[in-house]
């Protein structure tokens, strides 16, 4: 059977954006679902204003910044507990017990301690940032394969060495499927504490324009956040190709 | 007790952290109020277990959590296994789950509420749709990673489609499929406590939000507690499971 072309997977999402357009025409979509041209139109002004990049940079400032910090530290705890084993036994502890608990429930108590400005959303980004990044890190560390660590040894390798050349560059695939991971959620937890409490931000200006029912505000908003996340996620991506690509030339993703 | 004491010395660290946070709390420098006594969060949780309001709160959000998932896990697995089987049905619908995997799903919550309603019906919906995402995800690569040599070895036994499908294709994804619940479990849960925390008059994350607005902070950290102890459980729960269900192959972390 032959491979069906490309463009058949952008079938159905046309094809859902057409009816949708068709039936806010002619009237028959609720109030809730402004025509995709409306919306496309609003995006537009809310660019021509400057608005949306008011409202966008607040929120890339805290979710980058945020994954930022949870990027390092976690990479950094991750490998030492993955290398060291001091370093684990301290953490491993905590880390395992605490990884399972949803600790955005305690958002309510970090806008308590920190505010509610920017410190308060940017504490809790890091927070769910780091867990994954940490885990990723540690097992890619651990998984480090003893024979080569063996033969660096054989050869003369200092720790600083063994660590640099071989720990470092084996943990990386996984290390980046932990950053995936953890730049996708620093991206929702950034949409929910705005749309919680705040001034500024995307997740702000959707709460905001729901208030005033103003959907095509909120749509564009939506669609700016989708947008972003998505771009993020294709920079990752992009590194994560130039960072590993030895290690890649042998599976289906080197093209 | 011997066994005891190495297990207190294994996790020394979990020791220190809380010894440390009571010195805090009891040190003056911060208000006790903003950071309660690990004796008061324990006085709170006594007396709103006993009352019933946390069990009550507690099931209402496991009940909204667990729906969501099963959904997710019922549509995720059939989308899944259809994409791994049929090249039409991958090219029609995978695109839309690699495209809109990055993309925050919660965002559309407000909109979840005007559609479905600001109950259950809109939180079970959103908890669908994030949890849909890893478990579709997993069951597509799970199936399409099958051993060719399994597959051949079956068909030149003369084992039928349905066969093939339940005997080779679904046992050998079982392991990553495990991989996709296992990252939906928890997300169900956080997906619902989120929305609580959103806009709500019941389940957990609502008693955590209600219970700081009113500047309780003791009390919302009890309900924290249950909320950590529930998330803990799940996911002892899940890897128990996955020992039976796959027991022939090793732990693995949940992300890689």
């Amino acid at each position: 059977m032959a491979r069906p072309p490309r463009w058949v997977g952008a079938l159905v999402p046309l094809l859902l954006v057409a009816v949708w357009e068709i039936a806010a025409r002619r009237g028959d979509a609720p109030e809730y679902l402004p025509a995709p041209s409306v919306i496309l139109a609003e995006l537009g002004a809310l660019v021509a204003s400057g608005d949306l990049f008011v409202h966008a940079a607040a929120s890339l400032y805290r979710a980058l910044g945020a994954f930022a910090i949870g990027a390092v530290t976690g990479a950094a705890v991750g490998l030492a507990a993955g290398t060291l084993r001091a370093v684990e036994r301290f953490y491993e502890p905590i880390i395992s017990l605490t990884y399972p608990v949803p600790k955005i429930a305690a958002l309510p108590i970090v806008f308590a301690w920190f505010g509610l400005g920017d410190v308060s959303k940017i504490v809790i980004i890091t927070i769910s940032v780091f867990y994954p990044i940490y885990i990723a890190a540690f097992f890619g560390a651990k998984g480090t394969s003893r024979v080569h660590v063996w033969a660096a040894r054989n050869m003369g390798a200092g720790r600083w060495q063994i660590f640099r050349r071989i720990v470092l560059p084996s943990a990386l695939p996984q290390l980046f499927n932990g950053l995936r991971v953890g730049l996708a959620l620093s991206f929702i937890v950034m949409v929910v504490a705005e749309l919680v409490a705040s001034q500024r931000g995307l997740g702000y200006l959707i709460a905001f324009s729901e208030e005033q029912t103003r959907f095509d505000i909120m749509y564009a908003a939506i669609l700016t956040i989708g947008v972003l996340g998505f771009a993020a996620d294709r920079v990752l991506l992009a590194v994560r190709r130039r960072a590993l690509k030895g290690q890649l030339l042998a599976t289906a993703e080197a093209r | 007790m011997r066994a005891l004491g190495r297990t207190l010395l294994a996790n020394y660290s979990l020791l220190v952290a809380l010894v440390a946070y009571e010195l805090i709390s009891r040190s003056g420098l911060v208000s006790p109020r903003l950071i309660p006594s690990l004796v008061v969060i324990g006085e709170q949780l006594w007396r709103y277990m006993l009352n019933g309001d946390l069990p009550y709160h507690a099931g209402i959000s496991l009940y909204r959590a667990f729906s969501g998932f099963l959904l997710a896990a019922v549509v995720g697995i059939a989308l899944g296994a259809a994409m791994a089987r049929s090249r039409w049905v991958e090219a029609l619908f995978e695109p839309i789950f690699t495209f809109g995997y990055p993309i925050p799903k919660i965002s559309l919550y407000p909109i979840f509420i005007f559609v479905f309603g600001l109950g259950t019906g809109s939180k079970v919906a959103l908890v669908f749709l994030e949890c849909l995402y890893p478990i579709a995800i997993h069951a597509m690569a799970g199936m399409r990673a099958t051993d060719r040599v399994l597959v051949w070895a079956a068909e030149n036994m003369g084992a039928s489609r349905t066969q093939l499908f339940f005997r080779v294709m679904v046992p050998a994804a079982l392991p990553t499929l495990f991989t996709g619940l296992r990252i939906a479990l928890p997300v169900s849960l956080i997906v619902t406590l989120l929305t609580e925390i959103i806009g709500e008059s019941k389940g957990l994350g609502y008693f955590i939000t209600f219970a700081s607005a009113s500047f309780e902070y003791g009390r919302a950290m009890a309900a924290f507690v249950v909320v950590a102890v529930i998330g803990f459980a799940l996911d002892r729960f899940v890897v128990a499971l996955r020992r039976r269900v796959v027991f022939w192959l090793k732990d693995v972390p949940a992300i890689g």
